[in-house]
């Protein structure tokens, strides 16, 4: 497919595009995690989109999968509403701090301790320990 | 005025009269059904956030007795039955499902029965409820759960590809009912020591004294209970009240009373670090509040439209500076569509250890893949790739402003 952006002229494969993007849809909606650091780098790497493309076009992808994987949940009665009445302000509100503190934070640095992070979720998960 | 007075405190009376006869009325009743069967107390009728219980009472002589206790507040159970016939070893594929179990349930057996307990302990994930209520010689007296209401649906590959629950099949006979409410419950509560307890001890002349431990995240209302010898014999029902209080609440589809200020920082602590690292606080989120306890349904269904109001927001940003191509972001949206209407789906058909096993190997891609992010050669062409994004944002905001002041 033929996308064109500020003028400029993009082909985005799509025979990669559409399945990745479905894969990850089913995966972020069964566990309720966003897609982005998924969809970005399917984006990017595999379909080869510059980043400016992408930022915004996948961000509205990602919308819509949030926006049905929600109502799907509420269709099937595993929403809770105390439960996100508690949970979403924090999320604003953590939306709010997390760009104010990033200014004066390294990114590596960050992108590193959440590595270590997610590993030690993960294998928590998996039962090593 | 005088009148008034004395019509008063006739009223009083009357009403304070009436009120004691109508208690004794029942006192006695209560003393009457007792006689023949079993009498069963307890040292409180309120309890505040959870708390101990002892149930003391008297059973004929001789006999085993076994305590039921099951909150008033239910909850949804669910299992997908994909567990080869032993005969003909093909797959039922059979979901099934209640809204009714309670929110909390543990059968007392009598303290001999220990052993079974602890040897369904030792067998892991793998043990089974119907096992230890046989074990236990508590399948006469095992009740509650076994009444409530269980819907089966007949699922195929199909159905959950359109995301329905499949067919559903005609309501099982009691016996059948009896069986799959065993299953529920260990899908529901899993693990031994919340579904049974031996902290009951029988005394020779049929006295018997029984602790129970109401946890301090179990459900608000009546709780009810009840000792059995046999189907027939048991004790009428005793009521207890649990009451929660603020900051505690309770959420109903999770069936657990919290600390709100609980859930509320460790989502603002997680969504801080989630817009640091990049990546939504879901996938530190999700595995956290699974952890903790949480059913993983509740928890996918209810994080997941936390973060739909800044997307929104988030796109009407990016639209305003026309930095949104709406063919390639729609494309690829309706496949998510598509996606996300088979995923919640799934999340009710697998069990909390197939939950914990794909999300653990999902954590371990997402941290191969930020670990990457990190490494110099990504780091090199992602600062090219920034700045030529900076550059676009900047002349697209421009952009945008011009018209705006054009327009008017």
């Amino acid at each position: 497919m033929k996308i064109e952006f500020w003028g400029q002229e993009f082909k985005a494969n799509l025979w990669i595009g559409i399945p990745g993007a479905f894969l990850i849809a089913v995966l972020s909606s069964m566990f309720g995690f966003g897609g982005g650091p998924f969809m970005v780098p399917l984006m990017t790497v595999f379909m080869r989109l510059p980043m400016y493309v992408v930022v915004g076009s996948s961000l509205l992808a990602i919308f819509f999968n949030t926006l049905t994987g929600s109502l799907r949940h509420y269709g099937f009665g595993n929403f809770d509403l105390v439960f996100f009445l508690i949970m979403f302000p924090a999320a604003i509100l953590g939306g709010f701090i997390g760009p104010r503190i990033a200014k004066r934070l390294s990114p590596i640095v960050v992108k590193r301790v959440a590595v270590v992070g997610l590993l030690i979720l993960a294998l928590s998960l998996l039962g090593v320990f | 005025m005088k009148n008034f007075w004395k019509l008063a405190i006739i009223l009083m009376f009357t009403i304070a009269f009436s009120t004691n006869i109508y208690a004794e009325q029942q006192s006695v009743t209560s003393a009457e059904t007792q006689k023949e069967g079993i009498v069963l107390q307890v040292d409180k009728k309120e309890l505040s956030g959870g708390g101990k219980i002892i149930v003391t009472g008297k059973a004929p002589q001789g006999k085993d007795v076994y305590i039921e206790i099951w909150s008033e507040k239910n909850v949804r159970a669910a299992r997908l039955d994909a567990d080869p016939d032993p005969k003909t070893g093909k797959r039922p594929y059979i979901f099934y499902m209640t809204d009714e179990m309670p929110a909390f349930y543990t059968l007392i057996v009598p303290e001999k029965y220990k052993d079974v307990l602890d040897q369904a302990k030792k067998e892991g994930g793998k043990w089974s409820v119907s096992k230890v209520i046989k074990d236990a010689g508590a399948d006469a007296v095992y009740g509650e759960p076994a009444k409530r209401k269980i819907e089966r649906y007949q699922t195929t590959l199909w159905a959950s590809v359109i995301g329905s629950r499949g067919t559903l099949l005609p309501p099982m006979d009691e016996k059948d009912n009896k069986r799959r409410s065993m299953q529920l419950l260990k899908a529901k509560f899993r693990s031994v020591e919340t579904i049974f307890s031996s902290k009951l001890k029988i005394a020779q002349d049929g006295t018997f004294t029984a602790e129970l431990d109401l946890p301090s995240n179990a459900a608000p209302g009546k709780y009810f209970i009840l000792a059995k010898v046999d189907k027939e014999l048991k004790s009428s029902l005793v009521t207890v009240e649990n009451k929660v209080t603020l900051p505690n609440v309770y959420l109903s589809n999770a069936g657990r009373t919290v600390n709100l200020f609980g859930p509320f920082f460790l989502a603002l602590v997680v969504t801080t670090f989630g817009v640091l690292m990049g990546a939504g606080g879901g996938f530190i989120l999700n595995p956290i509040l699974v952890l903790l306890g949480l059913p993983h349904t509740v928890v996918a269904g209810t994080v997941m439209p936390t973060v739909l109001f800044s997307q929104a927001s988030g796109v009407y940003n990016y639209s305003k500076i026309k930095f949104i191509n709406w063919k390639l972001g729609i494309t690829l949206g309706l496949a998510m569509i598509l996606g996300a209407f088979i995923g919640p789906k799934l999340t009710e058909l697998i069990t909390l250890a197939q939950f914990k096993f794909i999300f653990g190997w999902i954590l371990i891609i997402l941290a191969a893949l930020m670990f990457w992010q990190t490494t110099p050669g990504y780091l090199e062409k992602h600062k090219k790739e920034q700045a030529i994004l900076k550059e676009f944002k900047k002349r697209a905001e421009e952009a945008a402003k011009k018209k705006a002041e054009g327009g008017k």
